[in-house]
């Protein structure tokens, strides 16, 4: 029994992983799939995948450029040809930094960073709700964009209470803020922030990070220290690539328009330190291999696992890898190369989900048929092989009486289920089997689907903009009275169809936001573009800058949204022309 | 009146062989000649486990086997992808290019009817209420499901209910079922309870594959289900 189906079934006789997720991942399918038809536009995809294609293609020349602009920016650059390097070096930069803060990085988990560095004698929190949460639980996180996504509320509450917080119920917003207290109380004296990054731009240096909860913006600002780590193909060639890639990034992930804070970090502030570890890993060999280069186009956004039915049925655990789905059944052999993972391309029925909703075209299920081939030619069972061999001879030699034992073995072997609800063998159904004409009469009529149309995007940016940013909980004003607490900033310019506002310099500066009770952002008409992809010209140079859309929140326990995590609780925005603000 | 070759594969042959006389019956009613090659295999079973010389061996002998036939009807979609998607790529250069040509000949059934002169001509009648399933090959590969179903709705009397989670597989995936039967009975059952939800008991689909394993679990889980191929539902709606 392979290792994934050992898993696999184990999960299922626990508790069948489908029962918490199908709900979830159908619903939020649907809504990415809204997303992306009202609040991008149509070639929204089709600009993602140059984009990435273009840094895959170019992956060299794009890293040389990268290494010149950190350096222009004061951003140190490093490579780490393995993971135990990207370890050794992370260490290193740490020097004496004794509390670290650390958020969401796959590239992390793949060298298995937080391990190394407690074993190192480091004290590092995962300041993610979802990353907090399976840290405790200590099985690793179950999904790249959700960690905590196997975990329903009840079980997230007793995890919570063996590490000594207690929650009154299982509400998850209390849940939640709970968590979030935790860590903001870490941050209260905090030695240095890891983060990953989701892209890092070539020609000016900027790392782009996204998220939700704000404890990024907290990671990246509060200590003297930030170490961002990420896989040597995460690199655009400029802001309108990395605008490419976040227009379908959120949508695709999370079924949001952006999240709600997309960082573009630049230099480091004054008395701080920046570095960028660029991790390769086996990339390497991936990117020499023409069969499977492309998929370092992938952004990690999770799509392929949420449409999944093998991920839905199985659970992101029964992967064994941080890796998971159809992405992790394809990298995940590719990276290690010992085998451990070689069973990971047969668990998929390739139904092809995959490949349709990836944003960036990567062809996953047919790279998993070329896995396959790979692995029969190299590894296999030598039964295996026979098996197929006399099966050939069978159907190409006796043309027309071939044997129909496999698809009678198909049935029985799927039969032999201990431990489920179905035991014994499953009959191969009748040959020809009698009908019953009292099978065609209905049992009950049923009501139609309710039509699942987003709402168009109006056609006056102005008036979408208003109305978006409201959307994803923004609140809108034409004028807002000073209050205590208020941060308030210009926006350099903002975006209809998220809803979002793009501050730049010092309306950037993450340590008075992250103060502020709420933030009042001022919008000039004239600055509101109708898509994320037309911000360029408002991103132009290598300054810091800061995306917002709505307010911090969390959706880490099963999926249900909680507003005003980190930071300010409230967003608020005020829209005018642009000589009524001055 | 066309001169056609009906390929039954193996898969058909082997669990339900009268799904061929269903197609057949069809085939006829729309005024073709139909010649029967019963029985061969596209080479997906090994092709999808990695073992692509297999494959290419048995695919070669479906090819022989259709040489000499300008259209060559495939009722599965399944193996119509993998003659016209798969299949070729096993060969190189122009000899690739010519088997390209060869596959460019197999058309899946229900596309095939849904595309035929005579179509709307059937007298298609069959009172009572179904649900459709497509392969994902079928749906993704040859984008079948809007023809299939507008044909069922072509059916006098006939109430079509779409699934709700119409574009979810149904877990068998060839030897995905041996190697994952947990999974893909898991899979299975999801797709059972859409369809119990429909409130419908027979379900129809291009491909008998699904429905032999969805079946299959119906049988073991004790869900009354009758599972119809598209020919089978449109020979009986002729009758």
């Amino acid at each position: 029994m392979s290792p994934f189906r050992a898993r696999a079934r184990a999960e299922i006789e626990a508790g069948p992983p489908a029962a918490t997720l199908s709900p979830i991942l159908r619903k939020l399918v649907a809504d990415s799939r809204d997303q992306l038809s009202t609040a991008s536009p149509s070639d929204a995809r089709a600009r993602a995948q140059a984009a990435r294609a273009y840094a895959v293609d170019h992956l060299d020349e794009l890293q040389e450029q990268l290494k010149e602009s950190c350096a222009r920016q004061g951003i140190g650059y490093h490579r780490a040809a393995t993971a135990e390097e990207a370890v050794a070096l992370v260490t290193q930069l740490l020097g004496d930094a004794r509390r670290i803060a650390k958020s969401k990085s796959m590239v992390a988990e793949e060298v298995g960073l937080t391990h190394a560095l407690r074993v190192r004698g480091k004290e590092v929190l995962e300041t993610d709700i979802g990353e907090y949460i399976v840290d405790i639980e200590g099985r690793g996180p179950s999904h790249i964009t959700a960690p905590a996504l196997h975990l329903n509320r009840a079980r997230i509450r007793e995890l919570l209470a063996g590490a000594g917080e207690d929650v009154p119920d299982d509400d998850p917003v209390r849940l939640s803020r709970a968590v979030r207290d935790v860590v903001a109380e870490f941050f209260g004296e905090v030695d240095a922030g890891i983060t990953g990054a989701n892209a890092v731009i070539a020609n000016s240096g900027r790392i782009v990070i996204v998220e939700n909860e704000g404890n990024v913006s907290l990671g990246v600002s509060r200590p003297r220290l930030h170490i961002a780590i990420t896989g040597m193909e995460k690199v655009v060639a400029d802001e309108e690539a990395a605008l490419a890639v976040l227009q379908v990034l959120a949508p695709s992930a999370t079924a949001q328009p952006l999240t709600a804070y997309t960082h573009f970090l630049g230099a480091p502030d004054e008395g701080q330190e920046r570095h960028l570890v660029v991790v390769d890993n086996g990339r390497s060999e991936i990117l020499a291999d023409e069969r499977y280069r492309d998929v370092l186009r992938c952004i990690r956004c999770g799509a392929c696992m949420n449409a999944c039915p093998v991920y839905t049925a199985a659970g992101g655990l029964s992967y064994g890898s941080p890796y998971m789905g159809p992405i992790g059944a394809v990298v995940s052999p590719l990276l290690w190369r010992d085998g451990r993972h070689a069973d990971l391309p047969s668990a998929s029925s390739l139904c092809g989900r995959c490949s349709e909703v990836c944003p960036v075209g990567i062809p996953l299920h047919r790279m998993l048929l070329d896995l396959r081939a790979g692995e029969a030619e190299n590894g296999g069972s030598r039964v295996e092989k026979v098996a197929w061999k006399s099966w050939a001879a069978a159907f190409a030699g006796r043309q027309g009486r071939a044997a129909s034992w496999l698809a009678r073995l198909g049935l029985r072997a799927g039969g032999r289920l201990p431990g489920l609800p179905i035991s014994g063998s499953r009959p191969i159904p009748a040959a020809n089997p009698p009908r019953d004409p009292a099978m065609l009469v209905p049992l009950d009529s049923i009501e139609p689907e309710p039509e699942r149309a987003g709402e168009p995007l109006p056609e006056d940016v102005v008036s979408a903009f208003r109305e978006r940013a409201s959307v994803v909980g923004a609140v809108v004003v034409d004028e807002a009275e000073r209050e205590d607490g208020d941060r308030r900033v210009r926006a350099t310019a903002a975006v209809a169809s998220t809803g979002s506002v793009l501050l730049a310099g010092e309306a950037a500066a993450r340590g008075a936001l992250m103060d502020a009770r709420r933030i009042v952002v001022e919008v000039d008409e004239a600055s509101v573009v109708r898509f994320p992809q037309e911000l360029g010209p408002a991103l132009a140079g290598d300054g810091d800058a800061l995306i917002l859309t709505g307010a911090s929140r969390t959706a880490d326990i099963e999926k249900q949204i909680v507003r005003g995590i980190h930071g300010p609780q409230a967003l608020v925005v005020v829209v005018g022309s642009g000589t009524a603000q001055a | 009146m066309a001169k056609v070759a009906l390929f039954v594969p193996c898969y058909m042959a082997a669990l339900r062989p009268d799904d061929g006389g269903h197609a057949r019956r069809v085939l006829e009613r729309l005024g073709d000649e139909v010649q029967t090659i019963l029985g061969p295999c596209c080479g997906q079973p090994a092709f999808n486990s990695g073992y692509r010389s297999e494959a290419k061996s048995v695919g070669r002998a479906l090819l022989r086997a259709a040489r000499g036939h300008e259209t060559i009807v495939v009722p599965s979609g399944s193996c119509a992808s993998m003659v016209k998607h798969y299949l070729p790529g096993l060969w190189a250069g122009p000899r690739g290019a010519s088997i390209e040509r060869m596959s460019e000949r197999f058309v899946e059934f229900g596309a095939y009817v849904a595309a035929h002169p005579n179509v709307a001509a059937l007298p298609l009648r069959l009172p009572g209420a179904v649900t459709y399933h497509d392969s994902c090959h079928g749906r993704r590969e040859l984008g079948l499901t809007e023809g299939a179903v507008g044909l069922l709705e072509q059916v006098e009397g006939l109430d079509v209910r779409r699934l709700a989670y119409e574009d979810e597989c149904c877990g068998f995936g060839g030897t995905f079922t041996v190697k994952e039967p947990e999974v893909s009975v898991a899979m299975a059952r999801a797709k059972l309870e859409d369809v119990a939800s429909r409130g419908v008991r027979v379900l129809v689909s291009g491909d008998l594959s699904c429905l032999a394993h969805l079946e299959a679990t119906a049988r073991a889980t004790d869900q009354s289900l009758e599972t119809w191929t598209l020919a089978e539902l449109l020979d009986r709606a002729l009758a």
